[in-house]
């Protein structure tokens, strides 16, 4: 198994385990938290997939010397890198939308014990 | 000075929404005026692909920049994006709208349009993440604290299934080197089942979709009738879209769509509360959108601006109990648009429902269609439970209703709906008029009596409950919902 095919499964791993910890965790906090492992998981992985073709970063330097040739080094690929700083932004401020509400949760039941929120089964039909 | 060609327009359309909310953060009396000639700008968007006078694909900023495809799918979708956000800017006129309501609005209106055309996976992403940050701050203006759980669950869930569908693209950027839709067909199976978690959920579909009831039935009228109306188109559009690229895809969706028609009319006919069997009938409707591409677009505009309408009169009703429904008279600004909005749905003749349904009807194969006749008349036995109560006489001359200044007894957002369902109905008569249309009136006819019929016996079942549904809506059933979504997609497209 070569590096690019471990350091995948593990980060898909680490997806699973984010997405298992949403399912479980009672707390919300947790919950929320959970959902971020995921997020960073899927930044490696567009890491990883854009480092396939090399690790150079690919940036202009300064223009080389005349005559001067460049010695052809493998450059990372920028468009996966492009992506996830969309991805980076969005979840960064998704998570931040996220925490405000649960401060303000905080403040109805302190132990954010999702129980406490998910009472569906007692009041069906929805108070207002 | 560049000459003003389609594309500049184009891109002129997309900033707009994002110029006016900015605009009306500054100036905010203009708001309402900024938000409508926002929604004019769609419209005229829409009408203008139809009339086929605007470049049907853009590519911006080369191979690997974003890619535009405000064609004939798009064109019903972007007219349902204009007339719902349109409809509930009227709505509000009089009313004083929660702090940064119309700004969020405007932010919405313009994601949706932008997802609406967009066909890379990546502008999918974001713009599916602008639309769901946007719904979910418009959820969370009313303040209350019931609504801070439900727009956190939301969120929660909508960013969760996002991250799902970005594993997705990477995996189809790994395989084919591109993020185009066309390059998911090559992308196996893996992929293909990640991308569409996220599309399901967001669309509301099946077991994917068990947060639509709930988060549609809380949250304030105005909002449910845009999330109703045409939030879940969002995620619709790039499913009707790959599903013309993929054929795995192609022959999966439209047993999802029929398990979800089935699941959202079990649950409706069994449900309680007005708002909710509202909120059920869309998580049913939605599944026969994605039954045939060819007709989901005009499927998906007669239930969006039926369902936007009976969200907002939703407001006015003088309770959601269904249980004494039928004893509580409604004012004729309520009664009438819940009859023909409902009757509409059901698909009975001049309204653009009926044919949006014979128009699916046509696309589909034999058996489906009888399929689709027999959720009709489950569609049908739904709305006829909302068909109970009487017309109100007169208003009543109440002293309190001195003190505040009245409402309009019609909303002139719920007017615009109801002449859309009717006005566009009657182009579709005039346009696609052949004698087949009889017996397909006559079908329609049968469908509804039938309809009622299974009501009428339903109705003693429901004074004694003899049997119970599970309730599927608490947190863990919904991320469970998604597990197994995804599960099932992984083992099952080849």
């Amino acid at each position: 198994m070569d590096a690019f095919r471990l350091l995948e499964l593990l980060i898909l791993v680490a997806v699973l385990v984010g997405f298992v910890g949403l399912l479980l965790s009672r707390n919300l906090f947790l919950k929320v938290l959970a959902m971020d492992v995921m997020g960073s998981a899927v930044v490696a992985l567009f890491v990883l997939v854009a480092a396939r073709s090399g690790l150079q970063s690919p940036i202009l330097t300064a223009p080389l010397a005349p005559g001067a040739v460049a010695a052809p080094v493998p450059m990372a690929d920028p468009i996966p890198q492009a992506v996830i700083l969309t991805a980076i932004v969005i979840g960064l401020s998704i998570q931040a939308l996220l925490l405000v509400v649960i401060t303000r949760l905080a403040r109805i039941d302190p132990s954010l014990d999702l129980a406490s929120f998910d009472a569906g089964r007692l009041d069906r039909g929805g108070r207002r | 000075m560049a000459p003003l060609t389609g594309q500049t327009l184009l891109i002129g359309w997309l900033l707009l929404p994002y110029a006016a909310a900015f605009l009306a953060a500054l100036l905010p009396p203009l708001a309402r005026w900024l938000a409508l000639v926002c929604c004019l700008a769609t419209g005229a968007v829409a009408v203008a692909i139809q009339a086929g006078v605007l470049p049907a694909s853009l590519s911006l900023l080369g191979p690997y920049g974003v890619e535009l495809q405000p064609d004939g799918l798009a064109a019903p979708f972007l007219l349902l994006d204009a007339l719902v956000c349109g409809a509930v800017v009227l709505d509000g006129w009089r009313r004083t709208l929660p702090g940064p309501f119309l700004l969020l609005l405007m932010v919405l209106h313009g994601g949706l349009a932008s997802a609406f055309v967009a066909v890379d996976l990546v502008s999918l992403y974001v713009t599916l993440e602008v639309v769901g940050i946007a719904a979910f701050l418009l959820i969370l203006a009313s303040r209350s604290e019931r609504t801070l759980w439900l727009s956190l669950r939301y969120l929660l869930i909508g960013n969760t299934v996002m991250t799902l569908y970005l594993v997705g693209a990477a995996v189809v950027y790994l395989t084919q080197g591109s993020f185009r839709l066309e390059a998911v067909a090559g992308a196996g199976a893996a992929a293909l089942a990640l991308l569409l978690v996220g599309l399901l959920t967001k669309a509301g579909l099946f077991l994917s979709g068990l947060w639509l009831p709930r988060t549609h039935a809380e949250a304030p009228a105005e909002v449910s009738a845009l999330l109703s109306g045409v939030v879940v188109a969002a995620g619709v559009v790039p499913l009707l879209r790959l599903s013309s690229v993929v054929p795995a895809l192609a022959a999966v969706l439209p047993l999802i769509g029929v398990a979800s028609a089935g699941l959202g009319l079990l649950f409706a006919l069994a449900e309680a509360d007005a708002k909710r069997l509202l909120a059920w009938s869309t998580l049913s409707q939605m599944g026969l959108v994605v039954l045939a591409p060819a007709a989901g677009g005009l499927y998906a505009l007669g239930h969006g601006l039926a369902k936007a309408a009976l969200f907002l009169v939703a407001r006015r009703f003088p309770g959601r109990d269904l249980a004494g429904w039928a004893g509580r008279p409604l004012a004729a600004g309520v009664w009438v648009p819940l009859w023909i909005g409902s009757l509409s749905i059901v698909g009975v003749p001049p309204l653009l429902g009926f044919f949006a349904k014979s128009g699916l009807d046509r696309a589909l194969p034999g058996p489906m269609g009888l399929l689709l006749s027999l959720l009709t008349v489950g569609t049908a036995a739904v709305y006829a439970r909302l068909w109970g109560a009487p017309l109100l006489a007169e208003a009543p001359a109440s002293p309190a209703a001195a003190m505040t200044p009245p409402e309009p007894a019609w909303s002139p957002g719920v007017l615009l709906l109801l002449l859309a369902l009717v006005l566009l109905g009657a182009t579709e008569a005039t346009r696609t008029w052949s004698p087949a249309l009889l017996p397909a009136a006559a079908k329609a006819a049968l469908v509804l009596a039938a309809g009622v019929g299974l009501h009428r016996l339903l109705q003693p079942l429901r004074r004694r409950p003899w049997f119970r549904l599970p309730d599927l809506e608490g947190f863990p059933d919904l991320v469970g919902g998604i597990g197994v979504v995804g599960a099932g997609l992984l083992v099952w497209i080849r």
